[in-house]
């Protein structure tokens, strides 16, 4: 965590990474002039040329794509024409896709209306930002009476032991499964990192979320703060560990602002640090800001990150739960999994299961983006349709027809509107072709162009996989060049490379990035296959 | 010690030897490019997966072998995988890799000759003036420099696969510690200190970074065609 403040501090101080100030740093520290360079090139955030006055980053991925947003970073590029005291870039996914389309202008958030508007506001500084009003969220067990009683109760109970085991089998009866994606049982994860012997151990929050249409962390965090502190306590006390870290993506400010309060508070009231209300417990949080890339919310790309190297995933196993954080047990769990955690404790496991849908178990966050009327971030029963969802959030925009939709996230295959009807759950969504994924319900109207969508996904996993492995690295940039010279061609796509490179991506990647890049792009030809030209549907029909 | 079945074979090895170790002492050499056992393994050609069992394939370099486990090295799956990774790699690769002055063989193309993946390089197809060319249906790349600002190595960035190998070489055999990557994705390259040539970097020329490179990345510079000694592969 050392090198990466170092650099950061030394951004903050200078504008941008100078190599006179590296030497110096390098020297300083008496590390090798190399590991800088890998950070500083590595990592989206630092800036290794003079900034200028003004930096507008134009998203480029799916949410804003789909609302227009192609071209706009051109267009804004022409607006500013002549100016050396602004930098129009893109940029991956910034996690606010209620705004698409949306750019950030030295590091604020907004939507872009008319780009002749959108120049000038940003010029002069008077870009509004959009905030929806804090709300009240179901999972919240205190409302406006006093937090952390969860904590304070199992705190005050005589065995220590016996907390630890109810926590868990409450967990476990629940059924609470990892809300970041790949759905790991919680009580499970706990229960493992407890048994591990070695100490120190440590909890990391993923608060990383980077997956196109993904924003929901984001307004628990900015919400609901002290649920997530409470979760990460109580997930220290359980697997015996003393020291806590948020890995936050850096573009979000509000959320780190909401933490910190929250932090400075919990302290004060001695829910964090040595002693936690008298009791044998210590322990306390620190929030580190990542220098940027959806790897990172990779686990243990993240990992590496806190050590100060570049965010490539590990090969696993060891899994985190052994051989995290410096080699310790390590306990990684997502924003939304933690902080579900004490409503759940306080409430009990068969509360939990009543407030799901039928069958189905709890209460899910869910980003809504595309063209729906009210983009934003929704709080459901388990078990919800789709088609419900996207009703709760207004309809389809412009009170068109459902084409498509991608349930999880830019990782998780489209589906067709005659699917909607499927409830929104692990299972049923796996069932339906596709998943929970990311918690990101991303709609698709009619007459929308479905390849240029697949490309526009598999040009992001292209754009932020780390290189670290071969086909990771090779295939998302060869599967992307045939993308885009299929759509300036029309000629069709060579089908059996493209699953050659399947094969590649989803056998032979050391992660999930490798795994899912080209998901997306096969679930179009599936489904759309008339426009995929090349793909076996499209040639049936010939 | 713990029993693995490698190919049907069992043997004996002690904890904590990794699969692609215990082959070996079997006599079975998994193909790999990214390793060599002098140094600290870490798994990112994927030449070396194998088989296992379990839902994904796992890089036998890095995988610890486990009392009881059944390895195969050797599937319809496994050899797809290793002969389009190799396809891969060689759509970047330059065509003329071959007439670098190496101390060693090029390990690349002799693992291309070994799965019989046909590649127009060094004179087996017209690639009419471009570096790169296509292979398999994976479209060439290209674009990356050469970089002959040192007196006795010469680096051929586009030849490069990124196996980490001179890096670790540099840090780890020689203590050194100049060669690391910049850039990320398909950008990543290696690099000299903060990215400069490696002539003008604190690089001292010992050339283990050339000896261990598995490709025409690093090759030798200033020997005359012929010279006594060197292997022209």
């Amino acid at each position: 965590m050392r090198l990466i403040r170092e650099l950061e501090k030394l951004q903050e101080e200078r504008g941008y990474l100078d190599p006179a100030s590296l030497r110096e740093l390098a020297s300083r520290l008496r590390t090798p002039l190399y590991r800088l360079e890998g950070l500083a090139s590595f990592y989206p955030h630092f800036r290794t040329w003079p900034v200028p006055a003004v930096t507008i980053s134009v998203c480029r991925d799916m949410a804003c794509h789909l609302a227009g947003g192609d071209g706009v970073a051109d267009a804004l590029e022409v607006e500013m024409a002549g100016r050396d005291d602004v930098r129009v870039e893109e940029t991956s996914c910034l996690g606010c896709c209620e705004l698409a389309p949306a750019a950030r202008v030295n590091g604020r958030a907004s939507r872009i209306g008319g780009i002749g508007d959108f120049g000038r506001e940003a010029l002069d500084g008077s870009l509004s930002v959009e905030r929806p009003a804090p709300r009240a969220w179901r999972c919240d067990p205190y409302g406006t009476g006093s937090r952390y009683r969860v904590l304070s109760e199992a705190l005050a109970e005589e065995s220590a032991d016996s907390a630890r085991d109810r926590i868990v089998k409450v967990l476990e009866g629940a059924g609470l499964r990892g809300m970041g994606g790949a759905g790991f049982p919680t009580g499970l994860k706990w229960k493992l990192v407890r048994r591990e012997e070695t100490v120190p151990k440590y909890v990391v929050c993923n608060a990383d979320e980077s997956e196109p249409g993904t924003f929901k962390d984001r307004v628990i965090m900015e919400d609901l703060p002290h649920l997530l502190v409470e979760g990460m306590a109580l997930g220290g006390f359980v697997v015996g560990a003393d020291r806590g870290i948020i890995y936050l993506r850096h573009e979000y400010a509000e959320a780190r602002m909401a933490l910190d309060a929250e932090l400075r508070t919990a302290r004060a009231a001695g829910l964090l640090g040595r002693r936690v209300l008298g009791s044998d417990f210590s322990f306390d949080i620190e929030i580190f800001v990542s220098p940027g890339g959806y790897i990172l919310g990779e686990e243990t790309a993240l990992l590496e990150a806190l050590e100060d190297r570049r965010g490539e995933p590990r090969n696993k196993p060891p899994f985190p739960g052994q051989v995290g954080l410096h080699g310790r047990p390590t306990l990684v769990n997502n924003v939304e999994t933690l902080a579900l955690v004490p409503g759940i404790l306080k409430h009990g496991s068969e509360w939990w299961r009543s407030l799901g849908k039928g069958e189905h178990a709890g209460l899910k966050f869910i980003a809504v983006s595309g063209h729906v009327e009210r983009p934003g971030v929704y709080e459901i029963e388990m078990g919800t349709t789709v088609r419900e969802l996207i009703e709760e959030a207004g309809g389809v925009s412009g009170g068109r027809a459902l084409k498509a939709f991608a349930p999880g996230g830019a990782s998780s295959n489209f589906l067709p509107a005659d699917r909607a009807d499927v409830p929104m759950d692990f299972a049923t969504l796996e069932e339906a072709g596709s998943m929970l994924g990311s918690g990101a319900l991303v709609v698709v109207a009619e007459d929308t162009p479905m390849l240029p969508l697949a490309a526009n996904v598999v040009r992001f996993f292209r754009n932020e996989s780390c290189g670290k492995c071969v086909p990771c690295r090779v295939g998302t940039e060869k599967a992307s060049e045939m993308l885009e010279s299929t759509m300036a061609t029309g000629a069709p796509l060579d089908w059996e490379t493209i699953e050659k490179l399947q094969l590649l991506l989803c056998e032979t990647s050391i992660c999930g990035l490798g795994y899912v890049a080209l998901n997306p792009l096969l679930s179009v030809a599936e489904h759309w296959p008339h426009e995929v030209p090349g793909s076996p549907g499209s040639r049936h029909d010939e | 010690m713990i029993g693995v079945t490698i190919d049907g074979r069992r043997i004996d090895v002690p904890g904590g030897t990794t699969i692609w170790e215990a082959a070996r002492r079997l006599g079975v050499d998994i193909p790999v490019l990214c390793h060599d056992p002098r140094l600290e393994p870490v798994g990112v050609c994927r030449i070396c997966l194998v088989d296992i069992g379990e839902k994904k394939l796992t890089a036998a370099c890095v995988r610890r072998a486990e009392d009881e486990m059944e390895v195969r090295t050797s599937t319809p799956t496994l050899d797809a995988c290793r002969r389009g990774l190799v396809e891969l790699l060689l759509s970047d690769y330059p065509c003329d890799a071959a007439d670098r002055f190496k101390t060693a063989p090029d390990e690349l193309l002799g693992l291309a000759r070994e799965l019989g993946v046909a590649w127009p390089g060094n004179g087996a197809g017209s690639t009419a003036g471009a570096r790169t060319a296509d292979v398999g249906g994976i479209l060439a790349g290209g674009g990356r420099p050469v970089d002959d600002s040192s007196k006795v190595i010469s680096v051929d960035h586009q030849a490069c696969i990124l196996c980490d190998r001179c890096i670790r070489a540099c840090d780890d055999i020689q203590v050194n510690e100049v060669i690391g990557r910049t850039g990320k994705g398909y950008a990543s390259r290696i690099a000299f200190d903060l990215d400069v040539p490696m002539g003008e970097s604190t690089c001292v020329a010992c050339g283990e970074c050339e000896k261990v490179c598995p490709t025409g990345a690093l090759s030798l510079r200033d020997l005359a065609a012929g010279a006594d000694g060197w292997e022209r592969v």
